[in-house]
């Protein structure tokens, strides 16, 4: 399992950072791909096959589809250069630092223990993880979920509205 | 331990062999369906009846001349032929394709790996085969590759959300997303008996998914050559057709374990069963694609949104009511 782990995390690091460094867009955002499904490899590790499923459904699948098919129309390849702007690299600066701050902090600071749920691993691998999600989500978390929905629906509303939009 | 692995690349080298076969001769098959269908006599003269012929093909397809456009980006040019097919053949490691075997005292489920998301990891895969065909046609860099690269696109996000949904029905009823269990759920009645519309559903939306007649409008040869795949030739083109082929056997496959009770039956031994109904599932793909005009755009996107979407919702609806009315 450890070995897995940190051949998901070469790969997650690798993917990640060439898709920050590439030139050709459509390529940054294959290797998105990549990225998440290396994501979804940290989720099968966990024990949690749901949302390594839905990882690869919903972002790599629908999500970063979406993204290839504006990258194709927009047609960037013959965009060849791009313009470094200064205020943009002093704010990255600052906030990576901030990021890395982060980390050290949590390395440091942080302990191993955490505290256990009702949900154990033995529970959860009995009765499903997928069973467990759902549970959780049409009962404690039933607010939020359907506040999610009605924000996605008035997104599409609004996204209909703007694309029939005459100019 | 040691007997599970070598159970487990046993089953799996004979799952791919026997899949590549198989959509090596599915291209027979639906040439001599075609054939049937228009009148004619089909293939005849490589081996009896044309029995050679795919393999004919096959050498054929190898010998011929690489040619990669000179404008084209050569890496994504290659990696989308492959991005196909490796999709295509890994749905097949959770389908159960027989009844669990006992061999030397271990019972082995004819199974490649039983995982207990079986269903999710179908359609995650299946989602996966359409950057193969997008960036075959981006890379190529053609008109007509790009435009049958941009439509599949347009056309695999708007069917693949009824495909979804046509499933949801099935997963309520069995209660489980383990494709084991739901062939198991299925020994008395077969799912397509309470999910008569799913079906239909699944059906169409895979076809579409599949991009074959009368969805296939990513290489209608009437206006855009051939497509996507309109620059490939040799072993890359080669690569297409058999993920194509190797989609319809997983799909017939998925259809047979989802709605006709997987490799349940009686008398027969159960792998017979399981095949014996994947052909039949793939003789109807090949009976759509013979017997049906292509869409027009607008008809393919106006059919997907405003018909089998809505359509696959209310099959969901009125199967939750069944379900609370009945006290399942």
């Amino acid at each position: 399992m450890e070995a897995l782990f940190y051949v998901f995390s070469i790969i997650t690091i690798f993917s990640a950072l060439m898709v920050i460094t590439m030139k050709n867009p459509l390529t940054s955002a294959l290797y998105l791909v990549l990225c998440f499904f290396a994501l979804a490899g940290f989720y099968v590790i966990l024990d949690m096959q749901f949302l390594a499923a839905m990882q690869v459904l919903v972002y790599a699948g629908a999500i970063m589809v979406l993204v290839v098919l504006v990258i194709m129309l927009l047609n960037l390849s013959k965009i060849k250069k791009i313009k470094a702007d200064l205020h943009q690299i002093f704010i990255a600066v600052i906030i990576l630092i901030i990021l890395f701050a982060e980390i050290v902090l949590y390395i440091t600071k942080g302990s191993l223990k955490k505290p256990t749920g009702i949900y154990t691993r033995a529970l959860i691998n009995k009765v499903g993880n997928t069973q467990i999600i759902g549970e959780f989500l049409f009962t404690k978390y039933i607010f939020p979920f359907e506040v999610a929905s009605i924000l996605l629906l008035v997104a599409i509303i609004g996204a209909y509205l703007f694309a029939k939009k005459k100019y | 331990m040691i007997f599970w692995l070598i159970a487990e690349v046993i089953k799996i080298l004979i799952v791919f062999a026997g899949l590549l076969m198989a959509a090596a001769y599915l291209t027979l098959l639906e040439r001599k369906v075609a054939a049937k269908i228009q009148n004619r006599m089909g293939p005849m003269e490589a081996g009896f009846h044309g029995l050679l012929q795919p393999i004919a093909d096959g050498i054929k397809l190898f010998f011929k001349e690489d040619i990669i456009p000179w404008d084209a980006d050569k890496f994504l040019f290659l990696l989308a032929p492959v991005i196909v097919v490796i999709p295509a053949l890994t749905t097949f490691a959770v389908i159960p394709f027989g009844a669990p075997i006992k061999v030397l005292g271990h019972t082995v489920p004819l199974q490649i790996t039983d995982v207990n998301i079986g269903i999710l990891f179908i359609l995650a895969l299946s989602s996966l085969g359409i950057y193969g065909v997008v960036l075959g046609g981006w890379a190529s860099n053609s008109k007509y590759s790009l435009l049958g690269g941009i439509r599949t696109a347009a056309q695999m996000i708007s069917y693949e959300i009824p495909l979804v949904l046509s499933i949801i029905g099935i997963i309520m009823i069995a209660g489980d997303l383990s494709l084991a269990n739901i062939v198991s759920e299925q020994s008395h009645v077969w799912f397509i008996v309470y999910q008569p519309i799913g079906f239909i559903i699944y059906l169409i939306a895979s076809t579409a998914e599949m991009n074959r007649v009368p969805f296939d409008l990513g290489e209608a040869e009437g206006e855009l050559v051939a497509g996507f795949h309109t620059e490939y030739s040799s072993m890359e083109f080669a690569f297409y057709f058999i993920g194509e082929y190797a989609q319809i056997v997983v799909n017939s496959a998925i259809i047979v374990t989802l709605f006709l009770g997987g490799w349940q039956g009686p008398f027969l031994p159960s792998v017979l069963w399981f095949l014996i109904k994947v052909f039949f599932v793939v003789l109807i793909y090949l009976w759509l694609r013979w017997t049906y005009p292509r869409l027009r755009y607008d008809e393919l996107m106006d059919f997907g949104w405003k018909f089998l979407l809505p359509l696959a919702l209310a099959n969901i609806i009125v199967t939750g009511f069944i379900m609370i009315l009945i006290n399942k």
